[in-house]
């Protein structure tokens, strides 16, 4: 009784497409926002000496390129969970006759 | 016939999404805001592609040298400890955006979005290349011609080539553009700018070649929350229902209200030349990028047709139900004076900006020495700071107590231009003069330059007497 066939009047489905660009657009804005406070303020040089040898080969151009994408896949998870968050959200079902607004 | 309501409504049609939707082809179109739309992109887009090759006392007049960590701003040049004035020139440019959005709408859309700049670039390409808007869908309709095939790839390489050049102007800003250019030309460019120069042309490319619109429909935040900065005295474009409906088609000359219908003859031309494919008829939609295009094409209509001009038109919602519009009020009375206020904030810093930082820091081992039986010294470490582009001697000097001297450093101190330098500093008194802590300020001037001056406070100690 509970259990009931997919709605057809669901709202269209979208592609995956869509979820793609979800994802990599709002973490990529962030990205480029913290890339610049972030190095404003900390030289990537710096990051030499931090850690054990990790970026012991690293200049400025490669600090600062592997900061951005660092930020893009930390916001593109981010933006992950929210797309998921919302996409497997149980939805309260409409009731039959009353249609989209 | 009520007039278009403010509220944004939703397209009518369901919004088709990403690769379904629909190609549009704006159709191109002459007039008032036609003409300042291509004078700013003219304007704009030569200023980013001409200012990266200008030069400054031999150097690049613009350069975000951010391999080098500065900024040079023709004659200023930035080092990360003036991180304050990014952070004003944001807030400044977020003030700005709220103030003329309240003030006029989406002027930063229409005119000077580098996405709506771009795309009128490659738009301009692809009318030459292709032809007009109808010339373009009988060509997409038709079959795989030897000159479909030439049109088509001429516009490729032409788009590939601008884009290829914008990717390399960009980075032109970050990193010397003459070395860049030197390094393509031998082919010894650098793994990362070859990628940002791929990344940024790739962008563009897409951008402004087939995202288009769609950009402004579904990635930008700003045209969803833009209405939050709208009220009814900001300046719209607005179809102006009450004269316009009902529409129709009529005989020109024919007297259209004798007829029972509006001043719209529903010609379809303001649907036509949108560059987003939106009906404005149907109110102020998120879609709406304000550039005007539906206002020049409905003027020529109505000029034709012998009616008053403006049945689409700049507006604002007060003006369309007759009643007064206020350009003064308290919103744009408070976005003006933060404004005010953040400007007048960089400007003042910038020109009070002093090229020296001195850091003082006491000795953390000892309070005080005594030396020679009868004096007392106090050791500091002196961190100094160039900010300007060129080096500068400095002299030390101290003040705030009798018989204070120095005794380290013995002569001017040198410091690189951008660069820090770490010091010793020895002060003595004598011992009879010094007991308890006393307040001293360290004086740093340049030798060349008097004006380039520093004051720090610091501290004296001497036995507790």
């Amino acid at each position: 009784m509970s259990s009931s066939p997919p709605q057809p009047s669901e709202p269209e489905r979208r592609g995956w497409g869509v979820d793609v660009g979800l994802v990599l657009w709002p973490s990529f804005l962030a990205s480029c926002t913290a890339s610049l406070l972030f190095f404003a303020a900390v030289d990537p040089a710096l990051l030499k000496d931090a850690g054990p040898h990790l970026f012991a080969d690293l200049d400025r151009e490669a600090g600062y390129a592997l900061g951005f994408m660092f930020f893009w896949v930390i916001g593109a998870i981010a933006s992950t969970l929210s797309v998921y968050l919302i996409r497997t959200e149980r939805r309260p079902r409409r009731k039959a006759g009353s249609g989209p607004t | 016939m009520t007039p278009p309501n403010l509220k944004l409504v939703p397209t009518p049609e369901p919004a088709p999404f990403y690769a379904a939707a629909e190609k549009i082809y704006p159709r191109e179109i002459s007039g008032r805001f036609t003409r300042m739309r291509e004078i700013a992109v003219v304007v704009l887009l030569g200023l980013f592609y001409g200012v990266a090759w200008l030069q400054w006392d031999g150097r690049q007049a613009l350069l975000f040298d951010l391999p080098a960590r500065k900024f040079h701003i023709f004659a200023l040049t930035l080092w990360p400890q003036d991180f304050l004035y990014l952070t004003l020139l944001l807030i400044i440019a977020a003030l700005s955006l709220f103030f003329f959005t309240a003030l006029a709408g989406r002027l930063w859309c229409g005119y000077a979005c580098p996405q709506t700049v771009w795309t009128e670039l490659f738009v301009w390409i692809e009318q030459w290349t292709e032809g007009k808007r109808s010339r373009r869908m009988k060509l997409d309709r038709g079959p795989w011609t030897t000159e479909k095939v030439l049109r088509k790839t001429a516009k490729q390489i032409l788009w590939v080539t601008l884009a290829a050049w914008t990717g390399f102007t960009f980075v032109g800003y970050f990193t010397p553009i003459r070395t860049l250019g030197a390094g393509i030309a031998g082919l010894s460019l650098g793994p990362w700018s070859t990628f940002w120069i791929c990344l940024y042309g790739l962008a563009t490319y897409g951008n402004a070649g087939f995202l288009r619109e769609q950009v402004c429909k579904y990635m930008c935040p700003y045209a969803r929350f833009q209405s939050a900065m709208f009220d009814k005295d900001t300046l719209i474009i607005s179809y102006d229902e009450a004269r316009g409906e009902p529409r129709g088609p009529r005989r020109r000359g024919a007297a259209a209200r004798s007829a029972g219908l509006g001043d719209c003859i529903d010609c379809t031309l303001c649907v036509q030349v949108c560059p987003t494919g939106i009906d404005i008829r149907h109110g102020l939609q998120y879609d709406c990028i304000a550039c005007g295009a539906c206002i020049d094409a409905c003027d020529e209509v109505m000029d034709k047709m012998g009616s008053p001009r403006g049945l689409i038109r700049y507006t604002t919602e007060h003006a369309l139900h007759a009643t007064a519009t206020h350009v003064v009020r308290p919103r744009m009375l408070v976005y003006a004076s933060l404004l005010l206020l953040a400007g007048g904030a960089l400007v003042y810093s910038l020109v009070t900006r002093m090229p020296l930082i001195l850091d003082v820091i006491r000795d953390r081992n000892a309070l005080y020495r005594e030396v020679r039986g009868e004096r007392i010294e106090n050791a500091y470490s002196l961190k100094i700071i160039n900010l300007d582009d060129k080096p500068h001697a400095y002299r030390l000097g101290v003040s705030g107590m009798p018989g204070l001297e120095l005794t380290a450093p013995a002569g001017p101190v040198t410091v690189a231009s951008g660069s820090v330098s770490n010091i010793p500093a020895r002060l003595e008194a004598p011992a009879a003069a010094s007991g308890g802590v006393h307040r001293i300020v360290l004086t740093l001037t340049a030798l060349d330059a008097p004006r380039i001056e520093v004051h720090e406070k610091t501290r004296f100690i001497g036995p507790a007497s």
